[in-house]
């Protein structure tokens, strides 16, 4: 162990020496950002995604999201002038090759901005990686309270962070006059750093409703059988289910198992799934998804302005309707939205002088609402909604203040009608 | 013959060596960093498996106990983000040599195609605990004190720790091959219950073996926790980097010294290429799976295997060659 | 603890269980006589998941109809891997080099699967999938007992064909002992080619009721080899028997342990259920005391 001790001494000190001595030869390739672009070339902006692997489909709407922002910036005329390009790359879903991802983004292709991938998963070590060159790090997919307990200050997340999610359903069903509300619920979730902490948070709010927790647990996110954990649920005759998943296998599989067993609770509300628009109604049906809730930060017929022109844009180049837009495309494109309000601040490309820009705690609008970022990144002041599958039709039914929510389909219909 | 194949081994070194101090770009150290880490895994599980011939998909394990080893021993004793952390490594191989005795008690006692189910089995069995386990901070992770190191020279203290490991585990297997203990675990492959009627101590040679395979892994699973800064249970225990293990040591040839390197070194730089530079992912698993296919197929020994025939072949085609000339010279007269 | 949910913990693990038993047997027949571990017997079975709901969707065919494409369409598919690849595979590392080369194809089948079908979830969609009727008090979903049968009439035929058949009797002689089978004059070639077609078709129907049950992709595969290779491991690799019980075993046990503990712990019981039966039976359940030099 001594001899081992005194080699990573030497390594120390060596490495130090060769480091020093690459700090020199590298100081005018380093990937830091000079802040200025030469006149007529594009701004190009990187950025790894999964395109392949267990997030895939979400990657997807990342794509494209982020590929119609870049399409909108530049029938305006690009980023101050300079046309926007985006390099992106897959990472297979995996966080070993998102480090190499934008390491070669940065390193290699020497782009000026980078925008974030999908998951907080990703976002953490990405982060970590793009902050070592001193690049900003937008995002819209890692909201899980990890990626704000790291340390860095070069994250700026667009969407509310996950433990905000819940709140307004939870704050309807306490609000439920005494004889409507259930007396019973049950919690069961996915230990995923995504759905895990929007629970307790609903099952704080709703004891102090009144509402006795009858049944909660944890399952690991392999299992694919959920037959028995459901059977478990309906056994405890709970009036209100609130299923943390993170994808439509789990909330379809929950779904069959309680009308498998000929079990009704009076509402269902899934932290995920149930918000893919029309992949979900493919996977239950139209019928079994009346009446299942689900929280989100956006949904393709909300009423803000720019989302509107987005969505509209969306349609016309994918097809499919309004209310199917996946909200992954409107996290990508308020992302580039935050992105283009502080360059067009700075006037330029410098990553320390966005980074600063963004903490100083201006108001920025975008598709999803209004950004404001603390101390670590995160926006409070985008809003949080809940929704319900009404008769095929997907609509916001939370917060009830809301003049857009419509009434809340309750108790939720039986199975098939 | 002799000199020319001894001469390969310091080239290949001092190659390794200047290659971050040759090419600055962080994106070919960071592949460098994870090619040498599979390197090392992969030589040391061929150390066991290969010479044992007990084919074990479990070093996931081993990799992951060391990679929580150094992210709760860095957090729970409040250390400094930096150079210091870099004795946890060999703590990292230390615990998962400690996890691998018990294991391997209980595992070593089946034979060939149950072990290697049975090792798949532990690798859940340890997967689960660490999701559902308290102190492992389950899916959400552990957040590991954040090096800030600047970008263009944070990748180089990594290599050469992980180029150190590297010639550490290959000097030792190579040594593993010369020693008596080496013969009795290549005994162990080829006939167990006769190395045991012959009076070697299947048992402690297997048990020893195994553990000693495990340190290494455990060792890179800790430097990868202090690389990429965050560890989730689902990526230090992927069952994928089991497989992956033992593709590249059969790729490069079971049982061969330089074998597992070139398995490893060929294979993780190609597919970390092959996803950066191929977007659509399901073009890349075609290849990928193509590419296997074809090296496994044509080359079923292992490439190292298939070279070492070919060129032993071309030497005696040569030497025949100029046997029967000689012949015709001498002989002349019988055509 | 509530009884009848045990009930139905234990009803369920039977009726799946039997589809799983189904999946695992064509996988320990190819390991039995041929001494290859078929390991893309996974992204098989979403192979055929995929086809059934293709057949589906597409030409509407109720897929317990689609199964007489989709039963032959695979034994075909597994006698082109095995002509393609697995033949070539000889020698004392041949079941090693059997995991590599079946690895290989798997991420062949995958990523060929992604592209066709593109990686967003699917699911199977019939009248039956959903319903269930009432038994004593218990709901049963129509498609696991529908899934039962299907097992039941297909593990029946498979039983007559290996005992009532002359090349069953060949089968069963391989199974025994390869060379001692080849000595008798048995083709031991062809038997092996039509096994592994055998123990692929199985999976046409396994998928279909996987693609019933289960919202899934081509990456749902990893999960269910993994399971598949457990399964027969504690039956005792080769043995028919072994996988049919093993399988109901694996899947009751989990639910079971779901429903009286927790599910965090229902799968981690089960690897520990198998870790303790190979000790004390290394050959697993039914598996032959394999000769110790294997």
């Amino acid at each position: 162990m001594i001899k081992r001790g005194k080699f990573f001494r030497a390594l120390g000190v060596t490495s130090v020496a060769a480091s020093s001595m690459l700090m020199m030869a590298t100081a005018t390739t380093s990937g830091a950002s000079s802040g200025t672009i030469a006149k007529g070339k594009p701004v190009t902006i990187g950025v790894s995604l999964s395109l392949s692997g267990d997030f895939s489909g979400d990657g997807l709407a990342f794509k494209q999201g982020y590929e119609l922002w870049a399409a909108d910036v530049n029938k305006q005329g690009g980023l101050l002038g300079h046309k926007v390009k985006l390099d992106i790359v897959s990472d297979a879903s995996s966080p070993t090759q998102v480090v190499t991802n934008y390491q070669k983004l940065i390193s290699s292709d020497h782009v000026n901005l980078t925008f974030g991938p999908f998951s907080s998963l990703l976002t953490l070590p990405a982060a970590k990686a793009v902050s070592r060159y001193g690049y900003a790090m937008v995002e819209g997919a890692g909201g899980a309270p990890s990626v704000f307990q790291a340390g860095l200050t070069n994250v700026f997340d667009v969407e509310l962070p996950v433990i905000g999610w819940m709140l307004p359903y939870a704050h309807w069903m306490a609000s439920l006059p005494k004889s409507q509300r259930p007396k019973t619920a049950a919690y069961v979730t996915s230990n995923d750093p995504f759905t895990q902490p929007q629970i307790p948070v609903v099952e704080k709010i709703l004891k102090k409703a009144g509402i006795k927790t009858v049944y909660n647990s944890v399952f690991p996110a392999e299992v694919t059988d959920f037959t028995a954990i459901a059977d478990a649920v309906a056994a405890s005759k709970a009036q209100a289910v609130i299923i943390g998943s993170n994808g439509i296998p789990i909330i379809s599989g929950f779904m069959q198992a309680f009308e498998q067993a000929h079990y009704n609770p009076k509402n269902i509300v899934a932290t995920g799934g149930p918000d893919q628009g029309s992949q979900f109604i493919k996977a239950v049906g139209v019928k079994n998804a009346n009446g299942i809730m689900v929280p989100d930060t956006w949904y393709g017929l909300s009423s803000n302005p720019q989302s509107k022109k987005m969505v509209a844009e969306y349609v016309k180049q994918y097809g499919g309707t309004p209310s199917g837009v996946s909200a992954d495309v409107a996290e990508a494109y308020a992302v580039g939205q935050v992105m283009a309000n502080a360059v067009k601040a700075t006037k330029g490309f410098d990553n320390s002088k966005i980074i600063k820009y963004l903490h100083s705690g201006v108001t920025i609008k975008s598709v999803l609402g209004t950004e404001k970022f603390n101390k670590l990144g995160e926006s409070f002041s985008a809003t949080a909604f809940t929704f319900q599958w009404q008769n095929g039709k997907f609509l916001q039914v939370n917060p009830t203040s809301d003049p857009n929510s419509v009434k809340v389909l309750y108790p939720k219909p039986v199975w098939g009608k | 013959m002799l000199q020319r194949k001894n001469l390969w081994w310091p080239l290949a070194l001092a190659a390794f060596v200047v290659f971050p101090l040759i090419v600055s770009n962080p994106t070919y150290t960071t592949i460098g960093v994870f090619t040498l880490i599979f390197m090392g895994c992969t030589t040391s599980w061929n150390m066991f498996s290969g010479y044992s011939g007990y084919i074990a998909l479990g070093s996931g394990v081993w990799y992951g106990v060391g990679a929580y080893t150094m992210a709760l021993f860095s957090i729970h004793m409040n250390m400094a983000a930096g150079a210091a952390m870099f004795w946890l490594v060999p703590l990292g191989g230390l615990f998962a040599m400690i996890v691998a005795i018990p294991v391997g008690v209980v595992v070593l006692r089946v034979r060939r195609h149950t072990f290697v189910v049975i090792t798949i089995a532990v690798f859940f069995v340890a997967q689960l605990s660490a999701i559902n386990a308290g102190f492992t901070g389950g899916t959400a992770g552990l957040n590991l004190p954040f090096i800030t190191w600047g970008a263009s020279y944070y990748n180089v203290p990594f290599y050469y720790v992980a180029l150190v490991i590297v010639i550490f585990i290959t000097v030792l297997s190579a040594a593993v091959r010369r020693t008596r203990f080496g013969l009795q675990l290549l005994a162990i492959r080829d006939d167990e219950d006769r190395a045991l009627g012959l009076g070697v101590k299947v048992s402690a040679v297997k048990l020893t073996g195994f553990a000693m395979s495990a340190f290494t892994v455990g060792m890179m699973g800790a430097l990868y926790a202090m690389f990429i800064g965050q560890i989730y249970p689902q990526f230090v225990f992927d069952p994928l980097f089991d497989i992956s293990i033992a593709l590249m040591a059969f790729l490069g040839g079971l049982g061969t010294l330089v074998g597992p390197l070139l398995g490893a070194l060929v294979l993780e730089s190609l597919q970390q290429y092959l996803t950066v530079s191929y977007s659509n992912g399901s073009l890349y698993l075609i290849l990928f799976g193509a590419l296997f296919l074809i090296v496994i197929l044509f080359m079923p020994q292992g490439v190292v295997v298939a070279i070492r025939d070919r060129v032993t072949k071309k030497a005696e085609r040569e030497r025949e060659a100029v046997t029967s000339n000689e012949a015709a010279l001498l002989g002349g007269v019988n055509q | 603890m509530n009884s009848s949910a045990l009930i139905h913990a234990l009803i369920d693990g039977v009726l799946t269980g039997s589809v799983y038993a189904l999946m695992a047997t064509g996988l320990t027949l190819i390991f039995g006589v041929m001494d290859i571990i078929n390991i893309a017997q996974g992204i098989l079975v979403i192979l055929g998941a995929y086809l059934s709901y293709a057949l589906s969707v597409h030409w509407g065919i109720d897929p317990f109809v689609g199964l007489l494409i989709t039963i032959p369409t695979l034994f075909v598919v597994g006698i082109v891997i095995e002509w393609a690849f697995i033949r070539r595979l000889k020698g004392p590392e041949k079941t090693a080099m059997s995991i590599l080369v079946t690895y290989a194809v798997s991420l062949l089948i995958e990523g060929a699967l992604n592209m066709i079908f593109t990686v967003n979830n699917v699911q199977i969609q019939t009248w039956y999938v959903n319903r269930s009727f009432e038994i004593f008090g218990i709901w049963i979903p129509y498609i696991y007992v529908f899934g039962f049968i299907l097992a039941a009439v297909l593990l029946s035929a498979l039983y007559y064909i290996l005992y009532r058949t002359r090349f069953g009797a060949s089968v069963r002689a391989s199974l025994a002992d390869q060379t001692a089978a080849a000595l008798v004059g048995i083709d031991v070639r062809r038997v092996s080619t039509i096994c592994f077609g055998i123990g692929v078709a199985v999976t046409a129907a396994g998928g279909m009721i996987y693609g019933a049950t289960n919202a899934f992709n081509a990456s749902s595969s990893y999960d269910l080899i993994s399971r598949l290779l457990i399964i027969i491991v504690l039956g005792g690799m080769g043995s028919l028997g072994g996988a049919l019980v093993a399988g109901m075993a694996m899947v009751t046990i989990e639910d079971i342990v779901a429903v009286a503990w927790s599910p965090v712990w229902s799968t981690m019981s089960f690897f520990l259920v198998l870790v303790l039966v190979l000790l004390v039976r290394p050959q697993g359940l039914f598996g032959k005391q394999s000769a110790r030099t294997a």
